[in-house]
């Protein structure tokens, strides 16, 4: 197929809107799925995927359409993932087009990622066709919608298709409107072939699979290439297009989208959004775009039982194979043993990691209080990086912490606004700009600490809002902020696992709830055990552990000396099972159950 | 004869025993009933099993020779006084035969059902000096709770028939803190026992020992355990019974002056004893060790010569040490100071020291002088003597 009838696009949307079910109807329409193939929502192939209706990796698939004017179109269609913790392969994929198909649920209107997504597409310079769907529901309200895509997005109200993804209305309008409004594959007369890597994945037979775009030139078994950011060598074993499954060709094209199999064997060493080129013949410059991803959020990931160790160590190394994203190393800790430092891109990301860890790998794990990389100016003159509060130097030799912030754009029913304000306050938010969306939705946008909306900043938006807000967020800059590490000590001694980081004004509460919840949670001691948050040596706040006050057996027969300390043993063995803090035997258990509740 | 556990290096066993006490036990491993509590070992004998028990028992003795006169001896089960006159006389003559008669004291346990005035002679001719009798409660609804299949007045019966039989050392165990005990039946119990006025009482808080009935009845929700009662009956027991004349002198043993059990305070004193029949534990020659369960293995490792063979280990002189004091500490004249003073010098354990000093500081371990410094434990240390004795363990060595 000719440059001229091929076209390169993707959908995007705010989560739920029906991405994942017109990609389908697409698929189903140009024939590329026999309709008794087609499992509900196709593309979305992991479990989790599917469970928690979100895109992780993403998905590509060739389609032939027969255009009413006659000529036969390729359409290469790229799904993305679908969630601010992955903009960045957001953004990657979207380079990979021309076009993109902005979907907005005709009930629901604009929201978060709606008004994020456009903003990507537009700064590809991507020609955006926006669909209405859902508009088989009675709630739809398709004037708001109009309304919106004007005011927030300043796109013309008459570009829209209107459709129903479920019911199938609106699908041929939508490949009409992808082959005639979006332009054909653009660079492709470029000097040296460029292929765009827009996703890898690794598969246990062929190792590590590139998705990637071909721009210009063309790439075939046999080919050494070079990737452009670090000139690491990477030699084509075998090429070809999604439809959607694999279906190796001889050659890829430019202005096609495919993918390549290679002698690479792990995706770490493969960039997301590097530029792939011949060794012999190369591209004088990189495609636009591409940036080193850094995580974002860390935390300590911890096997619930310490002999499950390796079997931790085993998943991660099978995940990190796909996931290039995730990055660890091991570390060790007082109170929960072996485990691994690891960095994710965002909550959602942490949270996929840790569920396909305890499903797809069956291990059971504890993980210690999200952190971000806090950036410590010492009064030495050093900048450090610290994304665990056990190597925060102490506070003598701090001159500033400066911590990540967000720009979150948060969208919300207007009677809402009230609550909002107060969370994002709460949260040591500022609201820098608020704008109406409709005649009952705002729009604020907030810079806020990263480290505040970790752990329930999204939750608590949902319940206010009764379901109705969203947020989409992206990354703002280093402030700087008056932060202090927190200690918590059982029996005066620190235990590193509850150390956390946290505003000096905040502190005392967050101290206090903690220690509270700690001398709930601890057995009761022989020995009165304080339990202490402090900052630096000062001590902020202080509960003591329940005293135990029986346990005495009655019987000790003469006869039974042996038994009787069989007993003794049997109870000294069980307090070495527990984590030695001290003097105070402190189950696993109980660290859980306080990281977990925080 | 070399048996496992006694390969390592002899310079770690304490030094002989000649003069420590010399106790005797011996278990008679068969019982009418199994009671709801009881998780000892113990049969209902088939047809000429106690002849085969008596057999083994001999040939037990022949393994086990004493080159010292035994001070005690405590006969115990299941309930010897399962046994008939003959036997008994039969089990008299084996004991009296390998070790001659106890210098201080012979005990018999037994259930007031099986104590005839024909048994109770039996174990008087033999040369049994004490009877320890399980009475428990005297509510007849209680007793239904702990299985325990005998009517109140079998109490009172058989207590004058050991009486008559001239026993004057006798007895009694009492349970509390039984599910749904008020302070009030507990008090009415202690009353009755005071009345009948034996030498001796032992008082056991009820405990749920794995396997027992009792304990499955807990799991499943049927009963429940309520600690602070426990608590308050473990405070007030000893008191209300000192006013009486019993003096405590240990967790659950009180007794009037001079009546103390020698036997049980030998053992946690850590001296020497001899266990004999199945399932029975010995401490002697610096090992300790026990007789398998089941008249049937220990038959097999007497027929090949061996005893005490489960759980076999040397007693260094610091387990001995150790175990000194977390037993001697559950007595109320408590451990002497040296006991101390070699623990400090052998235990590897840094912590040990701060450790001791810490139990001193929060009151549950307080001092007495009398000939030298004695260590017992306080009112709230007799109620966590277990998790002390653990930590003391786990603390030493
Ligand atoms: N009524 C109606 N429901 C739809 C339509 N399109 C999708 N849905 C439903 O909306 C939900 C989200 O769809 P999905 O395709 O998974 O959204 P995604 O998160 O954007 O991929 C699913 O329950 C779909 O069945 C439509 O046109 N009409
Ligand atoms: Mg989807």
């Amino acid at each position: 197929m000719d440059l001229q009838h091929t076209r390169n696009f993707s959908i995007i949307a705010h989560v739920d809107h029906g991405k994942t079910t017109l990609s389908d109807r697409l698929l189903e329409s140009t024939q590329t799925v026999a309709t008794r193939e087609m499992k509900a929502q196709l593309l979305d192939s992991m479990d989790l995927e599917r469970e928690r209706g979100i895109t992780i990796k993403s998905h590509p698939v060739s389609m032939a359409y027969q255009s009413e004017a006659g000529p036969m179109y390729k359409l290469n269609l790229i799904d993305t993932p679908g969630h601010v913790d992955f903009s960045y392969e957001v953004s990657r994929s979207l380079a990979a087009c021309e076009g993109a198909l902005l979907l907005i649920d005709a009930a629901q209107g604009v929201e978060a990622q709606t008004v994020a997504n456009a903003h990507l597409a537009t700064s590809q310079n991507l020609t955006i066709i926006p669909v209405i769907n859902k508009i088989d529901l009675p709630s739809a309200d398709l004037d708001k919608c109009l309304r919106q895509l004007e005011d927030i997005l300043a796109i013309p109200g008459e570009d829209a298709i209107l459709a129903s993804a479920k019911n199938g209305i609106g699908i041929t309008e939508i490949l009409e409107a992808v082959s005639a409004r979006i332009p054909p594959p653009r660079w492709a007369d470029y000097d040296g072939t460029r292929c765009l890597i827009f996703d890898s994945i690794y598969d246990s037979y062929q190792g590590v699979i590139c998705y990637v775009r071909v721009f210009s030139g063309t790439i075939k078994p046999g080919d050494t290439t070079v990737l452009m950011s670090d000139g690491l060598k990477v030699e084509i074993k075998e090429v070809g297009v999604f439809t959607p499954a694999r279906l190796k060709t001889k050659e890829l094209t430019a202005g096609n989208v495919g993918y390549i199999v290679t002698n690479i064997k792990s995706v770490a060493d493969i960039k997301l959004g590097d530029t792939l080129t011949h060794l012999q013949s190369p591209a004088k410059e990189m495609l636009p775009g591409y940036k080193e991803v850094r995580p974002m959020v860390f935390s300590g990931m911890y096997p619930l039982d310490t002999g499950d160790y390796e079997k931790l160590k085993a998943a991660l190394g099978r995940l990190r194979l796909n996931d290039a994203a995730l990055v660890y190393q091991q570390e060790s800790s007082m109170a929960l043993g072996f485990g691994f430092r690891c960095g994710f891109l965002g909550l959602l990301h942490m949270e996929v990691i840790q569920e396909r860890i305890r499903r797809e790998h069956g291990v059971d794990i504890i993980l210690t209080y999200p952190s971000v990389i806090y950036r410590v100016e010492t009064t030495r003159g050093e900048t450090l990086m610290v994304d665990n509060p056990v190597n925060m130097p102490s506070a003598n030799d701090i001159e500033d912490i400066l911590e990540p912030t967000i720009i979150a754009s948060i969208h919300i029913p207007t009677d809402g606004v009230g609550d909002v304000l107060a969370l994002v306050m709460e949260k040591r938010g500022i609201c820098e700009h608020t704008e109406t969306l409709d005649d009952s939705r705002l729009m604020l946008t907030c810079r806020l600490p990263l480290n505040e909306i970790l752990v329930d900043f999204f939750d608590r938006l949902k319940s206010i809002t009764h379901g109705y807000g969203s947020m989409d967020y992206e990354v703002g800059e280093y402030q700087s902020a008056d932060l202090v590490k927190m200690d918590i000590l059982v029996n005066a001694d620190p235990v590193d696992a509850f150390a956390s980081i946290v505003h000096r004004q905040k502190a005392e509460n967050k101290g206090r709830q903690l220690c509270e919840r700690l001398a709930e949670i601890i057995p009761p001691q022989m020995f009165k055990i304080p339990i202490q948050a402090a900052i630096g040596g000062k001590i902020i706040a202080r509960e003591t552990v329940r005293a135990l006050r029986k346990d005495v057996t009655a019987k000790c027969y003469g006869g039974d000396i042996t038994r009787k300390r069989k007993l003794l043993e049997k109870q000294k063995e069980g307090k070495k099972r527990m984590k030695q803090v001290g003097n105070v035997s402190i189950p696993q258990e109980a660290f859980i159950q306080v990281l977990k509740t925080n | 004869m070399k048996t496992p556990g006694t390969t390592s290096s002899l310079s770690v066993l304490p030094p002989p025993l000649d003069g420590e006490p010399l106790g005797l036990y011996v278990h008679v491993p068969f019982c009418g009933t199994t009671c709801d509590f009881c998780a000892f070992h113990q049969q209902t004998p088939k047809k000429g099993e106690v002849r085969q028990y008596l057999e083994l028992l001999a040939r037990e003795t022949l393994l086990a020779p004493l080159e010292r006169p035994v001070d005690t001896i405590f006969i115990g089960g299941g309930t010897p006084g399962l046994l008939a006159p003959a036997q008994i006389r039969e089990l008299g003559k084996i004991l009296g035969e390998a070790y001659g008669l106890p210098r201080e004291e012979w005990t018999v346990e037994m259930t007031p059902a099986s104590a005839t005035p024909a048994r109770l002679a039996a174990w008087k001719d033999i040369g049994v000096t004490r009877i320890s009798m399980g009475a428990q409660s005297f509510q007849p609804h209680y007793l239904e709770k702990l299985g325990r299949m005998q009517p109140r007045e079998k109490i009172f019966e058989a207590f004058s028939t050991a009486r008559r039989a001239g026993f004057e050392n006798i007895n009694l165990d009492l349970m509390f803190a039984l599910p749904g005990q008020s302070w009030e039946e507990w008090e009415a119990d202690l009353r009755e026992v005071v009345a009948l006025g034996p030498e001796h009482v032992s008082t056991y808080c009820l405990t749920f020992e794995e396997d027992t009935t009792l304990w499955w009845k807990l799991s499943r929700g049927e009963i429940r355990r309520d600690e602070e009662r426990e608590i308050e009956f473990y405070r007030e027991t000893p008191q209300w019974l000192a006013s009486e004349g019993y003096f405590r002198y240990e967790v659950s043993n009180y007794a009037r002056e001079g009546f103390a059990c020698v036997h049980n305070v030998n053992t946690w004193k850590m001296g020497e004893w001899v266990g004999l029949g199945p399932s029975a534990s010995s401490q002697q020659g610096g090992w300790r060790g026990t007789n398998r369960s089941g008249l049937d293995a220990w038959g097999e490792d007497l027929e090949g010569g061996r005893r005490a063979s489960a759980d076999r280990f040397p007693v260094t002189s610091l387990t001995r040490a150790l175990d000194r004091l977390v037993f001697g500490l559950r007595m109320a004249e408590g451990v002497e100071e040296k006991v101390l003073t070699e623990i400090l010098r052998l235990a590897e354990n840094p912590v040990w020291g701060s450790f001791w000093e810490k139990l001193q500081e929060e009151g549950l371990v307080g001092t007495r002088r009398g000939e030298g410094r004695r260590y017992h434990l306080s009112e709230e240390g007799f109620l966590l003597a277990d998790r002390i004795g653990a930590e003391i363990l786990a603390a030493g060595e």
